[in-house]
């Protein structure tokens, strides 16, 4: 197994991670949170809500912005 | 848009939580404004909110790696969030979040409900697949993309920094094990990507070892279809965060 398909890998473990807690979260009964809920929490502040904001232009920047 | 009337956030706004907004009304509250040491203390205030040093974070980490564009736009963000909450610390307020429901921007009722919801919606569609596509012509890190990026970044941000688009109910605490499992795995992705970044020969030398995620998505990026379909997505996901 070479660098590139571990570093790969790891990123589907994360991705991986996210499906299952989404899907624990909506399909059971654990008191898990979605990540609506997380993201509605987390943006209840002007703080939050703003970070949380800037977060997601940020991704815009980064993949098109000089 | 207007004004929104006492609602959900504003009962919400006075009860400490653990968020960011918490943080400062526990700076407000150990901060005398009526000295000039109170009144310094209180205008650093802002700089114990977490979002602010994650976002000099960001900026730091974005500027090192040849974005410098990017990284002065998060630097200012972070300041003026900073700056922000320790003007609410002087002027003594409830709390962070008090501020918040008094800035709140809900949507008209006229526009929440109805047909001309059908048309806004409709409005804001026809938009966004314009947007998408005449951005997605633009060759990438072009100074008209970058224009345009930034603008409706702006704009989202400046929304979201008055209030939020409409009321929501207060909710209860989260789940602490279900939270913690979640920061768990968004702080391992953003480790994962950072140890990539690092082990570039250089930070702004891509690596086929250690692809960063900006790597991988560069083959999609690369053609004008692809760019439309990905700012579709971020454009959608603008949306849904803003109705958050």
């Amino acid at each position: 197994m070479t660098s590139h398909d571990v570093t790969i890998a790891g990123y589907l473990v994360v991705l991986a991670g996210i499906v299952l807690l989404q899907v624990l979260a909506t399909r059971t009964r654990a008191p898990i949170p979605s990540l609506g809920d997380l993201l509605t929490r987390a943006m209840r502040s002007r703080t939050g809500r703003v970070g949380v904001l800037v977060a997601w232009a940020w991704i815009g920047l980064h993949f098109f912005a000089r | 848009m207007s004004r929104a009337g006492p609602g959900p956030e504003e009962r919400h706004s006075h009860s400490p939580g653990t968020d960011g907004g918490a943080g400062a009304g526990c700076a407000e509250a150990v901060v005398d404004a009526a000295r000039p040491a109170g009144r310094v203390l209180a205008a650093l205030a802002g700089f114990r909110e977490p979002v602010v040093w994650i976002l000099l974070a960001i900026a730091f980490f974005t500027a090192i790696s040849g974005k410098p564009v990017d990284g002065v736009l998060m630097l200012l963000v972070a300041v003026g969030l900073a700056w922000d909450a320790g003007r609410r610390a002087l002027r003594h307020s409830d709390g962070a979040d008090a501020d918040d429901a008094a800035g709140s921007v809900a949507w008209p009722a006229r526009l929440r409900s109805g047909r001309r919801r059908g048309i806004l919606v409709g409005a804001l569609l026809a938009g966004g697949a314009v947007y998408a596509g005449v951005v997605g012509s633009f060759s990438r890190y072009s100074w008209p993309v970058t224009g345009c990026v930034i603008g409706l970044g702006t704009v989202v941000v400046l929304i979201g920094w008055h209030g939020p688009v409409r009321a929501r109910p207060p909710g209860g605490r989260l789940p602490v094990a279900g939270t913690l499992a979640w920061i768990a795995v968004l702080v391992a992705g953003c480790l994962w990507e950072l140890g990539s970044l690092l082990q570039q020969p250089s930070l702004t030398t891509d690596s086929y070892s250690h692809p960063t995620i900006s790597t991988l998505t560069d083959p999609v990026l690369a053609t004008s279809p692809g760019r439309a379909v990905v700012l579709l997505a971020w454009l959608a996901l603008g949306w849904y965060l803003v109705e958050r």
